[in-house]
């Protein structure tokens, strides 16, 4: 039996609910169990935001879980919420380009990506998150590029429709997002 | 009448909020009074969006005291009527629960629960269990569904309003943010493909005929002169509270049978204990949950009977000991040690029950 757990953590207007909504519908539409629960404070604007996704084969149990397998933090105080998700077997991704520091945590692997510089000076700030779905993707393996690009149609298809050149941009902050991990790995 | 829209099984992938629109819909509910709070807004932010087809009704009254009100006001009017709301919202709409008790009003409310006291976070909790229970000035003759996910939410809402419209207590939904803002798959379907009927939406005032010959007067009463006049009334009411109780309870059991420590939690909780046992049994550890899904009244036979089985007990809740104090109080006379484990407004993992469990175990 397997179950993928993922905490998505960032400050408030990063889109990490967004992304989230994204993933867990892109896990629903190619058969699998998902549970999303989105989980914010009372601002409208800012604060820590953080998506508990699990992506799983059979029926999910528990809704909120102690430890993740894949924990992002996208912020320093993501990181400050977020450490107490992580444990041994976990995977923590962090962008170095949004935190002034480096998780300090015993995982399986600590691994960072400048999604926010790469956003910002090769596409635009627009889709940092779509990189970070893209690093989450290829991060988990539990889902194929096809579901998450048609859970993405599903989401904006609307917008990519008006403007098709937004769906170019998308998809190319996906596979840069995927690559970041895939560089990471290599080296 | 309103246009029903599940008209076939139809799997979707929603919040549950989202489910409890759908739900009322389903259970044939005309109109929604309601005041935004998180975590339900997306209830009537659901219910709205699907006017324009369902043709039902909508008020945002003023605050969570109107909409209670309001509420008594629209099925006093004939409509079958509801509305949701949470925390300080449950708080304040009590004086009008209150008074769906005192005059036996078809009251359908679904609570999303969200941590407390006062504002606090609005997120999640279970710290709505005894207020939702016993709220307001009266007694609580209520009867209250706590769901564990979203199919529960889709079934238990729509029964709320059979329950209500049957035997005319205030009803609810008791669930929580993480219910309402999660989003996992659930199946809709039309209750009649179920065998089920819905009870039907009767006047309490201005109904057909003429009184004293064809029917008799509404007298609807939420004042009392004389305090035996009241108590008599209340007396009546209790007996048929007493009378429904155990054809209304309803619980459920897993891997109980041979537990040794049975895990008793309620709502979402309960869900998490169900990952908990499965992972002690492979440890070899002898878990087992029973969970009320009637908090209010509780099924006590089966109840007493499976703590009595059972070595220990453990209470688990997001509250502290919010439905171990209604549960405990029914099982005076056994004496199967219980231990705790409550966390005020946060949620409780699976590994939480495992840890404690665990912790029991080499106890004994």
């Amino acid at each position: 039996m397997s179950r993928t757990k993922i905490v998505l953590a960032g400050e408030g207007g990063q889109g990490v609910q967004s992304i989230a909504k994204i993933l867990v519908e892109a896990g629903y539409e190619a058969g699998k169990q998902v549970l999303y629960i989105p989980n914010f404070g009372v601002e409208q604007r800012g604060g820590v935001s953080i998506a508990f996704c699990q992506i799983a084969d059979e029926k999910i149990g528990e809704p909120r879980f102690a430890k993740g397998n894949i924990i992002i933090m996208l912020s320093d105080r993501a990181i400050d919420r977020c450490t107490t998700y992580v444990d041994e077997n976990s995977t923590v991704v962090y962008d170095t380009s949004v935190c002034t520091k480096k998780p300090e945590v015993k995982c399986k692997e600590i691994i960072g990506v400048d999604a926010n510089r790469i956003a910002n000076e090769q596409l635009s700030a627009r889709v940092f998150n779509i990189i970070i779905l893209g690093v989450l993707l290829e991060a988990t393996k539990v889902l194929e590029l096809s579901d998450i690009k048609n859970a993405m149609e599903k989401a904006l298809g609307k917008k990519f429709d008006a403007k098709p050149e937004l769906r170019e941009l998308n998809y190319k902050a996906l596979e840069m997002g995927m690559g970041l991990i895939n560089a990471k790995v290599e080296a | 009448m309103v246009n029903k829209l599940i008209k076939e099984d139809t799997k979707m992938f929603l919040t549950g909020n989202e489910v409890l629109a759908y739900a009322a819909n389903s259970a044939e509910a005309e109109f929604m009074y309601g005041y935004p709070i998180t975590p339900q807004n997306e209830i009537m932010h659901t219910w709205c969006k699907l006017l324009p087809k369902t043709g039902a009704g909508f008020l945002q009254t003023e605050d969570e005291i109107s909409a209670g009100f309001s509420t008594i006001g629209g099925i006093l009017a004939g409509k079958r009527a509801f509305t949701a709301t949470a925390g300080p919202g449950n708080v304040i709409m009590q004086d009008a629960q209150s008074m769906a008790e005192m005059m036996r009003i078809p009251f359908v409310c679904a609570v999303m629960q969200r941590g407390g006291p006062s504002t606090a976070t609005v997120i999640y909790a279970q710290q709505e269990t005894r207020l939702t229970c016993f709220g307001g000035n009266g007694e609580g003759f209520r009867i209250v569904y706590s769901t564990a996910g979203h199919q529960d939410l889709y079934d238990y809402m729509i029964k709320a309003f059979n329950t209500a419209w049957k035997y005319r207590f205030p009803t609810y939904v008791l669930a929580d943010g993480y219910q309402g803002k999660m989003r996992e798959p659930v199946l809709l379907y039309d209750p009649a493909s179920r065998g089920i009927k819905m009870v039907p939406t009767t006047k309490a005032l201005l109904g057909e005929g003429e009184i004293g010959k064809d029917r008799k007067s509404a007298h609807l009463r939420n004042t009392y002169n004389m305090e035996e006049e009241l108590m008599e009334v209340l007396e009546g009411y209790k007996a048929d509270y007493e009378k429904i109780s155990e054809e209304i309870a309803e619980w459920e059991e897993y891997k109980a049978d041979d537990a040794e420590i049975l895990i008793i939690a309620h709502g979402i909780v309960a869900r998490s204990a169900r990952t908990a046992i499965d992972e002690l049994r492979e440890q070899g550890i002898k878990a087992g949950l029973f969970r009320p899904i009637t908090i209010r009244p509780l099924a006590v036979k089966p109840l007493r009977a499976a703590v009595s089985r059972a070595k220990q007990i453990l209470f688990t809740e997001s509250a502290n000991g919010q439905l171990a104090q209604m549960v405990l109080e029914k099982l005076y006379g056994l004496t199967t040690p219980y231990s705790t484990l409550f966390k005020m407004g946060v949620g409780v993992t699976g590994d939480d029950i495992v840890n404690k469990v665990k912790s029991m175990a080499v106890a004994v």
